[in-house]
């Protein structure tokens, strides 16, 4: 795999300065006779040298590429489009987004960690970024990637979750939900995107705070969750306000309190957790990374853009119609927030462990 | 009733005006391209244009992303009829039958039917959609995973339709298709199956590879291994429309699926790749000529693509009356509405009604524009197959490693690809047939799931699949089909699968 990835630089690198080298590395990529090893890891080398040369050149000189580890229309694919599109116009470079698909997120954001650190391919990151590892070490295999991999650019928005009940279910408010929850435990269901996924997390951190037991049905994804809930066959859900608040004004969801420090915006009677008592707090985060070993020149040029693009009325504008506010935290921050966050998430994978599958009695 | 009239008239104003048209034409076009590209399907096709289409305003942008989805869905059975290779994993029937009749030398009719099926599907689906959507919409919402799990075991049993061979080898190659489809991160519990240390299998093993692989790889080097070349078909002119007697034949079919179709679509989470398996099993059940399937049967055309195209406006009713998902594609599509600022919920219809009815009257637009599109489009895919076999089939080989790639841009699927060509290969040899193996790895993963989630909603307790209506009463349905097929093995009076099998052992 590595072989590959170092290869598919080769390829980029090589492009612009050495045409003809190309073809060799292609043909590397194909065959895997002793020779052509030898001749690959030689022009991977020689490539390597140009991509050097390239570092010491002017950063941005070649397209920067955005790898949203998700397919076109998540989150990660709708933050990272026009951060793109904003960060293109203050870099007056290209900047493209890629969807990197598979397994949980886990093959984009291995392929951004394990890329070279020239600024080039950046990650634009969700909360799942630190439970992936975590449920690697859980189910001691060999970890797709780890965090120390990647360092922060900009966070760029963080939604709290909003915790819903089905319209026609008898709970107002947190007290009756975790009251009824306490008499009887483990027959309240929720629906979550994937088991360890945010939303899983989320509520088990709600369970955890409540002293509760809840009923967990994982779904694949967010969408399915919701449609789950909206079909009666689980009780309650956490979700992001965006998907939420369209069913929450149909009358078709009733929600409880929000994960958020405050209050969401759009929906101003919903307490949230903390002031209700509950020490947690959770958001549905997205953020820029870049592989660690970045120089610090490009570094800073990175997130110097990063911080002007956020300002633009453009991107302003399109996040507005995402329903998403912007929550735009520089490296420093962004790191500490990340840390807290990281920390949280471990704590509640290593709270639920391996699941256990329920049996009849 | 009027309102519905008036209503459609704005939508028509809507769809009609040039700006709208022209993505609507576009929008066809690729979609047929993306169709006719083995591999790449809707969802790829939709994927790589989502971006292009932010800078367009709503209504034009969603006219332009579901014509790329109803135009792929025609597109697709060209190349499982000519050339068996499944253009995208809904077209995986159409193969058996339609590259038959290519043999017979009807490719052309297949096409006709194919693209006049796909016609009348997609036009009465819309009329569905637009007078059925909302009560329909919470009705398929009742579908849980237990009655998810029952319908889906129904789908299971359409296998014993699937193969004209011996029945214990279909299920065989049926089983192997299910553990296929277990490879892949355990949906409820996070543990690696069977991935060895590949994250790329994390997701399992792709439907649109395997497919590729198993029809398309497998036809190629099995040609490549026949002592003398296969005649260039020269298609004639007359020929290429069907007969009389092909009109009559796929009549039903094309109803029948197009019914079908559309009830298998609205159901969150089931995909049109169903649709098309059960119509064919459906189509042969009620056949008075089981044996002709196989052979180059119209009707496992016309049943399979029909059902196929109406599952595609199926699958917009949870989208446009409640604003869930019903699939992948749609949740695409949403993404689309939500970069424009419109929130897909219940609240859109009443909210957007010149997006809705322009959408819906689009949608009529759309398959009369793909219907001219695609039948003078017959004559030339027919051509094609002047092209001598040691040009064509490398350009193909070129095309399916192109388009495997294209949809997740993963080295690991063209590699998954290549070794189901080579196991097609060797199946095939020993008289194999390869759909069940497809139908096993689309129905492995979603049954698990569903069946595991039901077990999760009752704590473990089995009762669940019988104390809920709709689940009880499609498990009595799979029991009777059962029932039935095992009298007929007992008595061995319809016992045309064992002849067959025999016959064929013989060749």
């Amino acid at each position: 795999m590595t072989a590959i990835r170092q290869q598919h630089h080769c390829i980029t690198g090589s492009t612009k300065s050495h045409p003809g080298v190309r073809v060799h590395c292609w043909d590397g990529r194909t065959n895997g006779t002793y020779r052509r090893v030898g001749l690959t890891v030689l022009l991977t080398l020689l490539c390597a040298l140009t991509t050097v040369s390239y570092a010491q050149e002017k950063y941005p000189s070649r397209p920067i590429t955005i790898v949203a580890p998700f397919p076109p229309g998540g989150v990660a694919d709708l933050t990272a489009r026009p951060v793109a599109a904003a960060m293109e116009q203050v870099l007056k470079n290209p900047v493209v987004v890629v969807n990197k698909t598979g397994a949980a997120g886990a093959v984009g954001m291995a392929f951004v960690a394990n890329s070279k650190p020239d600024g080039y391919n950046l990650l634009m990151a969700l909360s799942s970024i630190s439970i992936i590892p975590e449920a690697d070490k859980l189910f001691e295999r060999k970890p797709a990637y780890t965090m120390d991999q990647l360092i922060p650019i900009a966070l760029i928005s963080a939604d709290p979750t909003i915790f819903v009940v089905s319209a026609d279910r008898p709970w107002k408010n947190v007290k009756e939900f975790v009251d009824d929850a306490k008499k009887r435990p483990g027959q309240i269901s929720y629906s979550s995107s994937g088991v360890y996924g945010t939303l899983h997390m989320a509520t088990e951190m709600l369970s955890h705070a409540g002293g509760i037991s809840l009923k967990h049905v994982p779904y694949s994804g967010a969408g399915p969750a919701l449609t789950a809930i909206l079909g009666g066959h689980v009780d309650s859900l956490a979700s992001g306000p965006a998907v939420l608040i369209p069913q929450i004004k149909a009358g078709k969801l009733r929600p409880l309190a929000g994960w958020g420090a405050k209050r969401v915006e759009a929906l101003p009677d919903v307490p949230t957790f903390k002031e209700l008592g509950y020490d947690i707090e959770f958001y549905i985060w997205a953020g820029l990374l870049a592989p660690r070993g970045t120089p610090q020149p490009v570094m800073k040029r990175i997130r110097e853009s990063v911080r002007q693009a956020v300002q633009t009325p453009e991107f302003k504008a399109a996040m507005e119609k995402l329903q998403t506010p912007i929550a735009y935290l520089d490296a420093p921050e962004f790191q500490k927030f990340w840390d807290k966050d990281a920390k949280m998430l471990a704590d509640a994978i290593k709270r639920v462990g391996k699941v256990e599958i329920p049996v009849a009695k | 009733m009027t309102e519905t009239l008036q209503n459609l008239y704005v939508g028509f104003s809507v769809a009609l005006t040039p700006n709208v048209l022209i993505y609507a034409f576009v929008g066809c076009v690729i979609g047929t391209l993306v169709g006719v590209l083995p591999g790449v399907g809707p969802l790829a096709g939709i994927s790589l244009l989502l971006p292009v289409s932010f800078g367009l305003n709503a209504t034009s942008a969603i006219v332009l992303l579901a014509g790329i989805y109803y135009g792929a869905m025609y597109g697709g059975s060209t190349t499982s009829i000519l050339m068996r290779i499944p253009g995208e994993a809904a077209s995986v029937m159409t193969c058996i039958d339609g590259y038959a009749m290519t043999r017979n030398g009807r490719a052309g009719p297949a096409l006709a039917i194919a693209a006049v099926g796909s016609y009348v599907a997609g036009t009465i689906s819309v009329i569905a959609l637009m007078f059925l959507a909302p009560p329909l919409a919470s009705f398929a919402l009742r579908f849980g995973p237990p009655e998810y799990f029952a319908l889906l075991l129904l789908g299971l049993l359409a296998l014993a339709y699937m193969s004209g061979g011996s029945m214990l080898k279909a299920l065989a190659m049926a089983v192997l298709g299910l553990l296929f489809g277990m490879v892949g991160i355990d949906p409820m519990t996070g543990f690696s199956r069977f991935s060895f240390g590949l994250v790329e299998l994390g997701d399992g093993l792709g439907v649109v590879p395997v497919a590729v692989g198993l029809f398309g790889l497998s036809e190629i080097l099995l040609t490549a291994g026949q002592a003398t070349a296969p005649e260039v078909t020269k298609p004639r002119l007359r020929e290429l429309l069907p007969s009389r007697q092909e009109w009559r034949a796929s009549l039903w079919p094309i109803g029948r699926g197009t019914a079908l179709g559309f009830v298998i679509g609205i159901i969150p989470g089931s995909a049109h790749i169903i649709s098309s398996f059960v119509s064919y099993a459906l189509e042969r059940r009620l056949s008075r000529q089981p044996h002709r399937f196989g052979q180059g049967a119209i009707e496992g055309v016309a049943g399979p693509e029909s059902a196929n195209n109406s599952a595609t406006s199926g699958a917009f009713v949870p989208m446009l009356a409640l604003g869930v998902p019903s699939g992948p594609i749609p949740a695409v599509m949403m993404a689309a509405m939500m970069v424009h600022g419109i929130s897909p919920g219940p609240l859109l219809i009443s909210q957007q009604p010149e997006l809705f009815w322009g959408f819906i009257a689009s949608m009529y637009v759309g398959n009369v524009v793909l219907l001219i599109l695609n039948l003078p489009l017959v004559g030339i895919f027919v051509n094609l197959l002047r092209i001598p076999y040691p040009l064509l089939y490398p350009g193909i080989l070129m095309f399916c490693v192109l388009g495997v790639y294209a949809v997740n841009g993963s080295v690991v699927d063209v590699g998954i690809m290549t070794l189901m060509g080579g196991l097609g290969y060797l199946l095939r040899k020993f008289d194999f047939e390869t759909a069940p193996v497809v139908l096993g790895l689309v129905l492995a993963p979603m049954i698990e799931m569903s069946f595991r989630q039901s077990l999760s909603m009752s704590s473990g307790n089995y009762s669940i699949f019988m104390t809920r209506p709709i689940a009880l009463v499609l498990l009595m349905v799979g029991i009777a089909l059962l029932l039935s097929s095992i009298l007929a093995f007992v008595m061995r009076k319809a016992d045309w699968r064992q002849r067959l099998g025999f016959a064929g052992a013989k060749q």
